[in-house]
């Protein structure tokens, strides 16, 4: 069994400074992402799917659309495998009534004007979030002891939570340890990978221009997201 | 790792369950075991903590909106 704990917006940085070794593994470093224009979420996990750039066609839809993408599993590598099991992919079956609140209360952050309405929206949002993270990282458990030949779980915390709270170490560094158990949790080979990283902008957080990769059985140097797709079918 | 055991108020174990919900901690000891080791690590660690400031605020709401957030 292949598995890969895809994890949106985990940062090289703070995974070195939290040391999160089992996130790390034997080999790790950063992804190249330089082919984007902008290392945006939807465009990323979709290349690495399908192991092309997708950036075109995703940006074709527009801002809104683009977040309802549902690739065919016959133009993904995830094809290659007999029972494969993704959770909650960008581009593939992303829950989109989760992540579409997850924007409008974002949204409705910048859109209020007190710090006092912002802190309230704030916490709604960070509840948000790791509600989710607490039913995805449920899920995810219970499939590793499944029958499946490949294993993909997405987890968007570190990026939703991020966004608006980067510059909380201790907010940080808790979902930093909480995803790293998870890591240490599998008994299997595996692959983390992440769309991009993150950098800090005061309390806030935007996407760096460079994404995590780790393995524990070879070292990729700085492999583009589109590497993947073949990396993980050499794997089988 | 090998585990010990403390006592702590009945007091302090309730409020730390009624925060559970909004931490991610899953559980009264990690959340324990995670705030100790913080401020065990604090003697000499002087980053400070941001907050909140308007321009800041300005300057990530565009990135987000460019990285199709904010439609």
């Amino acid at each position: 069994m292949i598995t890969v704990l895809a994890i949106d917006a985990l940062e090289y940085t703070l995974v070195e400074k939290f040391d999160c070794n089992n996130l790390k593994q034997k080999y790790y470093g950063k992804t190249n992402i330089s082919e984007f224009s902008e290392p945006r979420t939807m465009v990323l996990w979709s290349s690495f799917m399908t192991g092309k750039n997708m950036e075109k066609e995703i940006l074709a839809k527009g801002d809104k659309e683009m977040w309802n993408t549902r690739l065919d599993i016959k133009d993904t590598f995830f094809d290659q495998f007999e029972n494969p099991k993704i959770i909650d992919l960008p581009g593939f079956n992303y829950i989109t009534d989760q992540h579409d609140q997850e924007r409008k209360l974002l949204k409705e952050f910048f859109d209020v004007q007190s710090e006092e309405e912002k802190d309230q929206v704030r916490v709604e949002y960070n509840n948000l979030a790791f509600e989710h993270h607490r039913k995805i990282k449920e899920e995810f458990i219970e499939v590793l002891e499944a029958d499946h030949d490949f294993i993909l779980g997405y987890f968007s915390v570190a990026d939703v939570i991020g966004h608006l709270n980067f510059g909380n170490r201790t907010m940080m560094k808790m979902i930093y340890k909480d995803l790293d158990e998870i890591a240490g949790s599998l008994k299997n080979q595996f692959i983390v990978l992440s769309d991009h990283g993150m950098e800090q902008i005061g309390i806030f957080g935007d996407h760096s221009n460079y994404g995590f990769w780790s393995t524990d059985f070879k070292d990729l140097d700085n492999p583009g997201i589109t590497d993947f797709a073949e990396i993980i079918r050499e794997m089988r | 790792m090998e585990y010990g055991e403390i006592k702590i108020p009945k007091e302090i174990i309730s409020k730390i369950e009624a925060r559970l919900e909004e931490t991610g901690f899953e559980s009264v000891d990690k959340y324990v075991t995670f705030v100790l080791e913080e401020v065990i690590k604090e003697v000499g660690d002087d980053e400070p903590e941001e907050v909140f400031s308007e321009e800041d605020e300005k300057k990530v709401k565009e990135r987000l909106r460019a990285l199709g957030y904010l439609d």
